[in-house]
């Protein structure tokens, strides 16, 4: 027989963005924690977190329920306490991490520091990855409006100067070019000049 | 003028980062900005909307924020590491007084009826502890709520519940509701009554859903509500744009405070990047409307944001808030109650900022054998704080 059986401990995420919280739960059941329950809406957290017990409760920093975890943390030893009361000197690094990732952490007394830093650090990598994620998309999502809008404002040049596609973006163009604007923006200014006129139906 | 062209030296030109929690006492903040006081001062700012109070704490104790709108308790308590790790804040700029109240649920209220003998036992929470002592003891205690533990509502609930004689941590259970969920809380029936400021107390009037007994002013008095705290360090680094920000609310609050601008006020608050409310719900939290209801608040008891000293540091409310951690088991030993006060409000550069004679006093300082007198009082409810004559007064 080698070392003892380590406690496995249990973990509670809160976290109302659906997506980010299944990524998050994964790598921490990977890791080995026990996540004992993701809830979305965190409206009976309270309770949630006296039937449970958790050793420790991720939460989003931006949640508007994390004053209410604050609360619990002065009642009984037992009760979760933020992360940054557990911080020494040579740890606000860790926390300051966690804080710029959008990562929140409360942890009950006697939970081993280390477990709590590798616990940050899966948290923090797949949060700074949802990050990373959602503004890929929004970049991707944004190229597609900007797209629209050019097709759009090439469509009202089309009707109003009679004349073909090719000619219309190099209308567009060569506006912005002499604005030194973006094609967006032109476009943009095209079509709401075009609508004041009633010219784009 | 302003200093804003005599030191041109500041080497850092990024903004200055300010956290607000969507309130309705963060307007000085708020109009500050849209008004363009800060800009008349010279200071570029960065006003970003925060969910909790504490991220709040968190985000000026780790840089992300350089200050914040803040509960008047919370710089002492960053300062003194009391729920957090131990992070210098101070404050020299008081944003509001008053505006709390306390209210009751429909539910609570109706079964009160038949044990206040008066109105006044109702207000004064004696029915509502005739109530608790009739209840069965294997009945589900009644739940209040406040917004944080570090609060005044935190406190001005406890004090009004000791009063009438109620154990607020045994015979009633307290948990932290956020403002904007109280009135929604108390339809559900989650909780049975709560303290929270405006408008949260005249909505559940207006809509029905309860009942308001006291106002924070009844309690305690006229006091400090909300303050700009700052983190010391970036004070430290940064005076000639901290004492520029603290002209700039100054001349807000009491723009906020001028009537003929409320319309104006409440329009730029309800904007989503701010309360994103609509214009009804803010009509109760400036000037002297209230829904009609059992209850008349006391002129007294709204909220202020200028006038009458308003906006200068108390640290004899320090020293109250402190006592008041101290009566509810959240603060450890503490060497000088009236250092920290001092260091943490802090009136000599409230004074510098307006650029008047300084005219901080240490009347309020405490002995150390008065400090700790003055803490058995306040825990045996035997203390009263009033910040209109700036004194302690034992009973």
């Amino acid at each position: 027989m080698s070392a003892p059986p380590v406690k496995e401990l249990t973990v509670m995420l809160v976290d109302n963005e659906p997506a980010r919280a299944a990524i998050v739960e994964q790598a921490m059941t990977d890791s080995g924690y026990r996540v004992i329950r993701r809830l979305e809406n965190a409206k009976n957290l309270t309770e949630a977190v006296t039937e449970y017990q958790p050793d420790m409760v991720i939460i989003d920093i931006e949640s508007p329920d994390r004053d209410m975890l604050e609360n619990m943390s002065r009642l009984t030893k037992d009760n979760p306490r933020p992360i940054v009361m557990f911080a020494e000197e040579d740890d606000s690094h860790h926390v300051e991490a966690a804080i710029r990732a959008g990562v929140s952490a409360y942890v009950v007394d006697g939970v081993q520091s280390g477990s709590v830093k590798a616990l940050l650090q899966v948290a923090i990598a797949r949060f700074r990855e949802f990050h990373a994620l959602r503004s890929e998309l929004e970049s991707v999502k944004s190229q597609l409006e900007d797209r629209k809008l050019i097709d759009k404002a090439k469509g009202l040049i089309m009707k109003h100067q009679k004349c073909d596609e090719p000619a219309a973006y190099q209308a567009l163009r060569k506006l912005a070019m002499d604005r030194s604007q973006r094609m967006t923006d032109v476009a943009r200014n095209i079509i709401s000049v075009m609508e004041l006129m009633g010219g784009s139906r | 003028m302003s200093l804003k062209t005599s030191n041109s030296s500041t080497q850092n030109n990024a903004p200055v980062r300010v956290g607000f929690i969507p309130l309705i006492d963060c307007a000085p903040f708020v109009i500050a900005q849209e008004k363009g006081f800060f800009i008349q001062e010279g200071v570029d700012v960065v006003l970003s909307k925060e969910a909790s109070w504490a991220s709040i704490r968190d985000k000026v104790a780790f840089n992300l924020l350089d200050g914040a709108h803040m509960l008047a308790s919370m710089p002492i308590a960053a300062s003194l590491g009391i729920g957090t790790i131990k992070t210098a804040m101070q404050t020299s700029f008081t944003v509001s007084h008053n505006g709390n109240g306390i209210t009751i649920g429909n539910a609570l209220y109706e079964q009160l009826q038949s044990f206040a003998g008066s109105s006044a036992e109702m207000r004064s929470g004696i029915a509502l502890k005739k109530f608790i002592d009739s209840r069965d003891d294997q009945a589900e205690p009644l739940r209040f709520a406040m917004v944080y533990p570090y609060s005044s509502h935190n406190y001005q609930l406890r004090d009004w519940l000791s009063r009438a004689g109620i154990d607020s941590d045994k015979d009633v259970q307290i948990i932290v509701v956020p403002p904007v969920k109280m009135v929604d809380s108390l339809k559900q029936g989650e909780i049975d009554g709560y303290c929270v400021g405006e408008p949260w107390n005249s909505l559940a009037v207006e809509q029905g859903v309860g009942h308001m007994l006291v106002t924070g002013y009844e309690i305690w008095g006229s006091t400090p509500e909300k303050v700009f705290g700052v983190n010391s360090a970036w004070a430290e680094k940064e005076p000639e744009r901290h004492l520029a920000m603290i002209r700039a609310l100054e001349k807000a609050c009491a723009w906020v405070d001028d009537p003929k601008n409320h319309t104006e006020l409440i329009t730029i608050l309800s904007h989503p990047d701010f309360l994103n409310c609509t214009v009804e719900q803010l009509v109760y939290g400036f000037g002297s409307i209230k829904p009609k209801g059992q209850f008349d608040w006391p002129m007294e008891a709204y909220q202020r944001f200028s006038g009458h000293e308003t906006n200068k540091p108390l640290p004899s409310y320090a020293l109250w808030i402190m006592a008041q951690m101290h009566r509810w088991q959240q603060l450890g030993k503490i060497d000088s109650l009236s250092d920290v006060a001092e260091q943490v409000y802090r009136q000599d550069l409230y004074f510098k900022a307006l650029g008047v004679e300084d005219a901080s006093d240490d009347s309020w300082r405490l002995s150390a054998e008065e400090e700790s007198e003055w803490l058995v009082a306040v825990d045996g409810g035997k203390a009263h704080f009033h910040a209109d004559d700036s004194s302690r007064k034992k009973d």
